[in-house]
């Protein structure tokens, strides 16, 4: 199903810097509609609250990890089907596949493009 | 049983001399240590500093860039308003021109991501620099540990980091206060008749 322009897309990370640039990125194309989490937890709560098309999320953060927001996601019914995007410097490759397992929609390693990010969103979205 | 215990005898003052001479190397590197430990606190500090420091500039880079990525969106539009009205009055040549100008601004904006994206490094730095911060708190728990076991004498309040860390630790905390604003500059200057 092709991505819709006007979805709800929540932006988890606990630096500023990359919510900001995947904000931006996000923005460029053609997503506007993008709110923002600092951890894992304020993320579920805002999952829980409101309706959302799509997470990017960072996986080293405080409070909660993106892993262990990636499995409460899972594991709640009303969320389990939406994408996540797990965007982080865990580059080793046990990292990927505990994302992998725990139901990550696609992966990116830092730091990225534009492109990279294009190309994601088009698999996810296909 | 004489021989035992002379053997016995021996053993002990070999024993009694390596105490004595382990006892003597840890009283010799015991003002290091403590001297280490007590300038880790500040390095870790200023460690963080370094973290804010480099967000506060990247963050001020992404608005700059924002700003200007909007300002062209605007332009570009407003070129394309343009175009079409010149095309309804038959100005196609100058309608054409006015729609390549808004081609070559918007082929900047892949630039202008480029740069928000190439921003990631802040990221990537900030979080090497809190697993150094991890580690060097760490190192000072291990070194506050070695000084109480061996009851190395301490005033955890009083003491300072010496030698070369201790003067490079003076200079970081020197320059957070005594960096001269560029106002205070110009007001100096001025007073020397710059103008």
């Amino acid at each position: 199903m092709p991505a819709d322009p006007n979805m709800k897309i929540l932006v988890v990370d606990d630096m500023a810097t990359m919510r900001r640039i995947v904000k931006n990125i996000l923005k460029q194309l053609g997503f506007a509609n993008v709110e923002e989490a600092e951890n894992g937890q304020e993320g579920l709560q805002k999952l829980r609250a409101d309706t959302f098309g799509f997470v990017v999320s960072d996986w080293n953060m405080p409070v909660m990890t993106g892993i262990d927001m990636l499995r409460a996601i899972r594991a709640d019914d009303k969320l389990k089907t939406i994408p996540v995007l797990m965007v982080t410097a865990e580059a080793q490759q046990a990292n990927l596949v505990e994302a992998i397992q725990a139901g990550v929609s696609n992966y990116i390693v830092k730091p990225f493009t534009a492109e990279t990010m294009q190309e994601k969103l088009g698999k996810i979205f296909k | 049983m004489q021989q035992n215990g002379q053997q016995l005898y021996e053993e002990l003052g070999e024993l009694a001399r390596f105490v004595e001479k382990a006892m003597r190397t840890i009283s010799e590197i015991s003002a290091p240590i403590v001297s280490g430990s007590a300038g880790l606190p500040m390095a870790s500090s200023h460690l963080v500093d370094l973290n804010k420091m480099t967000e506060e500039g990247t963050l001020e880079v992404m608005r700059l860039t924002e700003t200007i990525q909007d300002n062209r969106g605007r332009v570009v539009k407003e070129l394309a308003a343009v175009a079409e009205t010149l095309k309804t009055v038959d100005c196609t040549t100058l309608s054409m021109r006015v729609q390549s100008i808004a081609a070559d601004l918007a082929h900047d904006d892949k630039y202008l991501t480029e740069i928000m994206t190439a921003l990631s490094f802040q990221d990537l730095v900030a979080q090497r620099v809190k697993k150094l911060v991890a580690i060097l708190d760490d190192v000072r728990d291990k070194l506050v540990e070695l000084v109480v076991v061996f009851g190395i004498p301490h005033d955890a309040d009083g003491i300072a980091a010496t030698g070369k860390t201790g003067e490079m630790l003076k200079q970081l905390e020197e320059s957070k206060t005594t960096s001269m604003k560029q106002n205070v500059a110009d007001d100096i200057l001025a007073q020397y008749g710059f103008k």
